[in-house]
């Protein structure tokens, strides 16, 4: 996080995690094509081959919130491959929240766990401690076949302590809920380690709202299929 | 560049640092040729970055006059120094014209603006009173006549063209920052593999150290054992020895069977730990070679005759073969003996029954080395070196290739249960092949399963 007071501004760096083609790069051209112009930048894809990312993605997002503060929130992809795990640290470096995109298919649970294995070494190499990363979960893909049942992972979400959304980033289903899930996670835990109500009047539950419906969704995201 | 890049928010610090300036001019330029209106883009903190304009007749007249020149200096400074905080501004000037300045922003952040005009709007009919008031000495006409040479333009198509510019910038700055960010991501990554690499190596090095440390432990070890065990074991040999020959007394038949049974154990355990102590010494580089002229086919004779009687025991064949000329080698004698005598040795374990095991000897020239191909001065580095070529030649089964590498390896054996049914200590080719590497040689294998094998060796001809 970065905050200039002078200019009442604060940006807020969400990084997309996960195994090659997750979806991750899908998730930030969905939020491009749903959020309105004024809130998001171009799409920024730093150098690809074949249609794969090599060093990461970069969507930025402008919110003008009340009381002049204006919220930036850069999004950030990481390369999936496992050979570009250099990249992969160096864009985590200053994360303030990762979403974590799994593939749903049940071929590749394998993937998504040492992916997972993976961000937290990475966080860990950054030294900042995985357990204390805002992190939401998104099982992307539903509308394959073959893919673990909404039974199966939300018995498993309902253990685990990150919100978990589905969603099918190619038709848009599920990211906002996924980022709007990651955005509140991300902000209450700077609320807690920096104390922004009460240090600079910036009013939590409020924000969260005005940067929902900027977003287009209602404040509080609950987990489960997007609409 | 002034600060380092901050690519952890991937954030632009400054215009400059991302933006081209020629390109950025030759925009300008391109502009300034369809509108004829000048333009001038300034960084955040108020330099100039890009600028295309001409002197217009008007302003040159203003300037003229005792009063014009401080008045248009200042406004020129107002006008550099407008910050559109909450969006476009125009900006008139004394004499009607307006400047329009827009800032620049990208991903929410404020860049820098630019500034387009002087231009006329095209809605303002005659000469403003604020021009015709400026000086005392001003000529109505002559103003009028140099303002109409200033471009007209409507406030709507000012806009549009300012907002064409706007989206124009924020290509450049968005291609501009897109580069900058995949050259610096470039480097980053570079540096970032390469310190991983670096722990990963250091690493890899001391586990290397401990491992070779580990080794030089094993080597002590097993030189203070094989010593310790030697000792009593020259007891226990020689006094079966004096039991056998009977000087405590006559023995049985059975007796003398049993005693005969400790000593060929202790002797065959005696050369076991010989083996053991050799190595070690080697394993040290301990060994001292007396380097010698051979007389290679006398040695070959020699341990010819030393494995004969084995040859008769196990009913094999010996024969040797000599290739003259022979190059004149120096070599210690009593190794060299000892590699034959191991190398025939083995080969008489492996031979079939009423199989040939031949011995040869010839000379060979080596390939050139020069210090490795593309060494420096090859042709003149690579003189030819000829060499003693000892060979032990065998019929029996055979080494399989994927086992080649592994049997000069200390108590390697090619199938565990031959070393049951043929003997041996398992260390005789691992000796074989230190001793050939102390004498600056080479030793390798030549084997076709079910086809016997060729062990070969070479004795180079020593530098004089």
């Amino acid at each position: 996080m970065q905050l200039d007071f002078k200019a009442r501004e604060l940006t807020i760096k969400l990084v997309y995690y996960g195994p090659a083609l997750s979806g991750k790069t899908t998730n930030l051209q969905s939020i491009h094509q749903l959020v309105a112009g004024d809130v998001t930048g171009r799409l920024m894809t730093l150098e690809t081959k074949d249609d794969r990312t090599l060093f990461f993605d970069l969507l930025p997002l402008t919110v003008k919130a009340s009381k002049g503060l204006q919220v930036r929130v850069k999004l950030f992809t990481v390369p999936g491959q496992v050979i570009h795990n250099a990249t992969r640290r160096l864009v985590l470096q200053g994360a303030d929240g990762v979403a974590f995109i799994a593939d749903s298919q049940r071929s590749e649970t394998k993937s998504n766990a040492s992916s997972f294995v993976n961000l937290r070494q990475n966080l860990t190499e950054n030294g900042i401690d995985p357990a204390d990363v805002p992190l939401v979960i998104q099982f992307n893909k539903r509308d394959l076949p073959e893919i673990r049942t909404d039974a199966e992972i939300d018995a498993l979400a309902s253990r685990g302590k990150e919100p978990v959304f589905k969603a099918i980033a190619v038709r848009g289903v599920g990211v906002i809920e996924t980022l709007m899930g990651l955005l509140e996670n991300t902000w209450r835990h700077l609320e807690k380690n920096h104390r922004l109500e009460e240090k600079f009047g910036i009013e939590t539950e409020p924000l969260l709202a005005e940067l929902g419906r900027h977003l287009g969704v209602e404040a509080t995201a609950q987990p489960g299929i997007g609409r | 560049m002034s600060e380092a890049p901050d690519l952890t928010l991937a954030d632009v610090s400054r215009l400059e640092d991302i933006v081209d300036k020629t390109a950025l001019t030759e925009v300008c330029r391109s502009f300034f040729d369809l509108f004829s209106i000048p333009i001038r883009v300034f960084s955040r903190d108020g330099s100039l970055i890009a600028d295309v304009h001409e002197t217009r007749a008007i302003c040159t007249y203003v300037n003229t006059l005792r009063e014009g020149r401080p008045a248009c200096s200042a406004l020129v400074a107002d006008v550099k120094n407008i910050d559109p905080e909450d969006g476009p501004i125009e900006h008139p000037c004394f004499t009607g014209a307006i400047y329009r300045v827009v800032p620049i922003d990208y991903q929410g952040r404020r860049l820098g603006r630019f500034v387009i005009g002087p231009y006329f709007p095209a809605e303002l009919k005659q000469v403003p009173g604020s021009l015709l008031v400026l000086d005392p000495e001003i000529d109505g006409e002559k103003a009028r006549t140099a303002l109409g040479e200033m471009p007209r333009v409507r406030k709507e198509t000012a806009e549009r063209l300012a907002a064409h510019l706007t989206r124009i910038l924020d290509l450049i700055i968005f291609s501009g920052h897109r580069s900058f960010l995949t050259s610096e991501m470039h480097v980053a990554s570079v540096r970032e593999s390469f310190r991983s690499l670096a722990e990963k190596n250091a690493a890899l090095q001391e586990a290397y150290d401990k491992l070779k440390e580990l080794d030089r432990l094993k080597s002590n070890f097993l030189a203070t054992v094989s010593h310790e065990l030697r000792t009593p074991l020259t007891s226990i040999i020689g006094y079966s020895d004096m039991l056998a020959t009977g000087i405590a007394g006559d023995l049985n038949a059975e007796q003398a069977e049993f005693v005969e049974t400790i000593r060929s154990k202790g002797d065959h355990l005696l050369a076991l730990i010989s083996s053991l102590l050799d190595l070690g010494k080697l394993e040290q580089g301990r060994v001292q070679l007396s380097l010698v002229y051979v007389d290679a086919a006398a040695l070959l004779d020699e341990v010819a005759k030393t494995v004969a009687p084995m040859a008769t025991q196990r009913n094999v064949h010996i024969d040797t073969r000599v290739e003259a000329p022979l190059p004149r080698v120096k070599a210690d004698p009593v190794r060299l003996r000892q590699v034959l005598f191991n190398l025939s040795e083995n080969a008489m374990k492996f031979s079939p029954d009423g199989g040939t095991v031949t011995l040869s000897v010839r000379g060979v020239e080596l390939e050139p080395d020069g210090g490795g191909d593309d060494a420096m001065g090859l042709v003149l580095m690579a003189a030819p070196q000829t060499a003693l070529e000892l060979s032990v030649t065998d019929e029996g089964p055979g080494i399989p290739d994927d086992e080649i590498e592994r049997i000069f390896d200390a108590f390697y054996q090619v199938d565990g249960s031959s070393t049951r049914e043929h003997g041996g200590t398992g260390l005789g080719l691992s000796i074989v092949r230190r001793l050939v590497d102390a004498h600056g040689g080479h030793v390798w294998v030549e084997s076709e399963v079910g086809h016997g094998t060729t062990f070969r060796f070479t004795i180079p001809e020593t530098d004089e």
